[in-house]
């Protein structure tokens, strides 16, 4: 019982040092997300959440407006673009834990100054 | 049969590997099974597998002709494959706005020109079929919204101005006036779901599929396999395997990681695979075709491919070290990209050539803008800050350029035989725009053998796979040796429809 509660505690800690690391990544989500993985985690912790997860709290059409470039370059929208549309799952682009390149950077030398990962 | 022993056998290795440990977590490999006493987990009309042009086209011809339970599957998190990429340009002989233009051309026409690029080894039976249903796909995006350019072009290897752009000049342009159809006639569409391998019935018959859902590609987590039965049949529309490294370099060992690749990650061609496994005959799949018109500067396909594409007929390509032109700027891929690679200094090492154009005839395409503010293009106003820039001879690239000024006159390229009808009155003068050119894997000729009815050819009977159909990228032989521009979107989409009609035996 002892050992168990240990593993506990060190799997815990685990998750609360992944939450830390995501409210590095954006700040704002520190008090929505708190300690509670299963806010965005809705598949279970050890899985990636659904497609729909982020969906609960953001609306495309808001993000869509407020990246939206000028008409020349309309179609760089990262939330409504020329290839997908507004379709493209956000996981595509975004984590939590980690860093990663937006989508478009696979074949386009845009730059999105405000992505964070 | 051909596939019993081979199913029999990947059952064994299925079985070592439980045994070697539950650690292992579900191994990426595709397998195949017989469906005798599977549980099936879903039961729908028609199963397609991929949402490229094929696979949308499919869906859409197949509901037009009464289906009812059309499901797409696609392994991505978004659809559309290498279409929703690809650079929107679509030839087909005989439009409206050939007529409107002029431009005499036919079926045979388009046919011969195809069969030159393929070097002898193309599929005149397929090239035919699908030249004669290329103005009904046209006309399928028309009436799902796509909308085109007000002019036709000329692309390298076409004996005639025959191809359409969509007017985003990308694939995109149809891909998603197809998808919002699909949606909107009740096509079932499912993202992240992997095929992994296809159920088989006592007669070695295709009854269904095994579908892995919530996948996300290059990650580490596995989703749960579904047994889906397919009523009426599987159409195979997984496209090519240009990202597969292992798999090119094995079919021609100097395509590798080093070289770029101009298509969308999923194009690693397990779905070919499982084709093969089943018993499909292989088909040129060493005929791999590198885009001639790509740019080193950007990945992928990126803004500069569809700039050079337009450009290409009326600018020249120099080598860097000489200011020399290298080749006939309009001929087939293959032809152009063998000419590019040469361009090396002593040691070796790639040295991009150059494509210079005039400002006022390059700025025509809506890409010359883009080029130039993401810093994959530059503009130049004289031949002398061009030439430093590059650190090209001067006096080379003067003497080129009055030279090849001379045929835009005469319309005869005396260098190269390059057809100047595109570049009729276009001199290169100041000021310039300019790209590097180098070429990146772009196409898979080769692929499963089908026939004019979609369906696939098995090794041994010589017979089609009862239930099994496919179309598109995935499916080879069709071109030969070398596909010309603009050739595939018709291919895709004819094909998804011809297996969609055989599939609702029409
Ligand atoms: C950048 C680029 C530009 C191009 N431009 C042109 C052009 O202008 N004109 C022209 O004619 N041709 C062009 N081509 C070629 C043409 O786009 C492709 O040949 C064509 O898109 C292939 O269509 P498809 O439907 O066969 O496959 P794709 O559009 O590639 O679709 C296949 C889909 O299947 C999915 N898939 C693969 N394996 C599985 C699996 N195991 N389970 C589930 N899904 C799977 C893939 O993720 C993909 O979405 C271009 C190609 C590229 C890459």
């Amino acid at each position: 019982m002892k050992n168990f509660n240990i593993i506990l505690g060190l799997v815990l800690l685990g998750l609360t040092s992944l939450s830390v690391q995501s409210a590095e990544i954006r700040d704002y989500h520190k008090d929505v997300i708190g300690k509670d993985c299963k806010t965005c985690h809705d598949n279970g912790i050890k899985q990636f959440p659904s497609d729909q997860s982020c969906l609960q709290c953001h609306d495309v059409d808001d993000l869509a407006k407020k990246t939206a470039r000028s008409e020349e370059d309309k179609w760089q929208n990262p939330h409504n673009n020329l290839h997908y549309g507004k379709d493209v799952p956000c996981q595509e682009c975004h984590s939590e834990h980690k860093t990663k390149q937006p989508l478009c950077s696979n074949c386009h030398t845009f730059k999105f100054d405000k992505h964070k990962g | 049969m051909s596939n019993i022993d081979l199913l029999g056998r990947r059952k064994f290795i299925a079985g070592l590997g439980i045994a070697a440990g539950a650690a292992m977590v579900a191994p990426a490999m595709a397998v195949s099974e017989k469906a005798d006493g599977v549980k099936w987990d879903k039961e729908v009309e028609i199963v397609i597998i991929g949402s490229g042009f094929a696979g949308l086209a499919a869906a859409i011809e197949a509901t037009k002709h009464g289906a009812k339970d059309v499901h797409i599957f696609e392994k991505m998190s978004y659809f559309g494959g290498n279409s929703a990429i690809n650079g929107g340009l679509f030839a087909a002989p005989g439009t409206p706005m050939q007529k409107k233009e002029g431009v005499e051309d036919s079926v045979d026409r388009m046919v011969n020109d195809q069969l030159l690029s393929g070097r002898g080894i193309a599929d005149e039976g397929l090239l035919r079929h699908v030249a004669s249903h290329a103005v009904e796909a046209l006309q399928m995006t028309l009436d799902a919204g796509s909308e085109y350019h007000p002019y036709l072009q000329q692309l390298g290897g076409h004996s005639v101005a025959r191809t359409y752009q969509t007017s985003v000049s990308c694939g995109a342009g149809i891909t998603q006036p197809l998808y919002k159809e699909c949606k909107r006639i009740g096509v079932n569409t499912h993202n992240r779901s992997k095929f992994e391998g296809f159920l088989v019935g006592n007669k070695g018959e295709v009854v269904g599929v095994k579908m892995r859902q919530n996948y996300h590609f290059g990650e580490d987590q596995p989703g749960k396999v579904l047994n889906i039965r397919a009523k009426r049949g599987v159409i195979m529309a997984t496209g090519g395997f240009a990202q597969n490294v292992d798999l090119r370099m094995a079919q021609d060992p100097t395509l590798t990681a080093d070289v770029g690749c101009t298509n969308a990650p999923g194009a690693t061609g397990e779905g070919m695979f499982e084709m093969f496994r089943l018993g499909a005959i292989p088909v040129h799949l060493a005929h791999i075709q590198s885009g001639p018109w790509a740019s080193p500067d950007e990945g992928g396909f990126g803004y500069v491919s569809n700039y050079s594409i337009f450009n290409l007929p009326h600018s020249i390509a120099v080598s860097r070290t000489t200011g020399k032109r290298f080749m006939n700027e309009i001929a087939d891929r293959k032809t152009r990209a063998d000419a590019e690679l040469s361009n090396r200094d002593e040691k070796g090492n790639p040295v991009p050539p150059l494509l210079i154009s005039s400002f006022k005839d390059s700025k025509a395409h809506p890409n010359t803008e883009k080029v130039i503010k993401y810093n994959v293009g530059w503009k130049f106003e004289s031949l002398e800050e061009l030439a430093t820039h590059f650190g090209v001879p001067l006096a080379g690239l003067k003497a080129q350029i009055a030279e090849y000024n001379g045929y835009v006159k005469t319309g005869e390229d005396k260098q190269f035989g390059k057809d100047m009808t595109l570049a009729k009155n276009k001199m290169i003068e100041a000021p310039f725009t300019v790209v590097r050119l180098w070429p990146k894997v772009h196409y898979c000729q080769g692929g499963v053998k089908v026939n004019t009815k979609a369906e696939v050819t098995d090794s041994f009977t010589g017979k089609s796979i009862t239930g099994l159909y496919a179309a598109g990228e995935v499916c080879g032989g069709i071109h030969g040796v070398s596909r010309l521009g603009s050739c595939s979107i018709p291919e895709c989409m004819v094909m998804g429809m011809t297996a969609a009609r055989s599939l609702m035996n029409v």
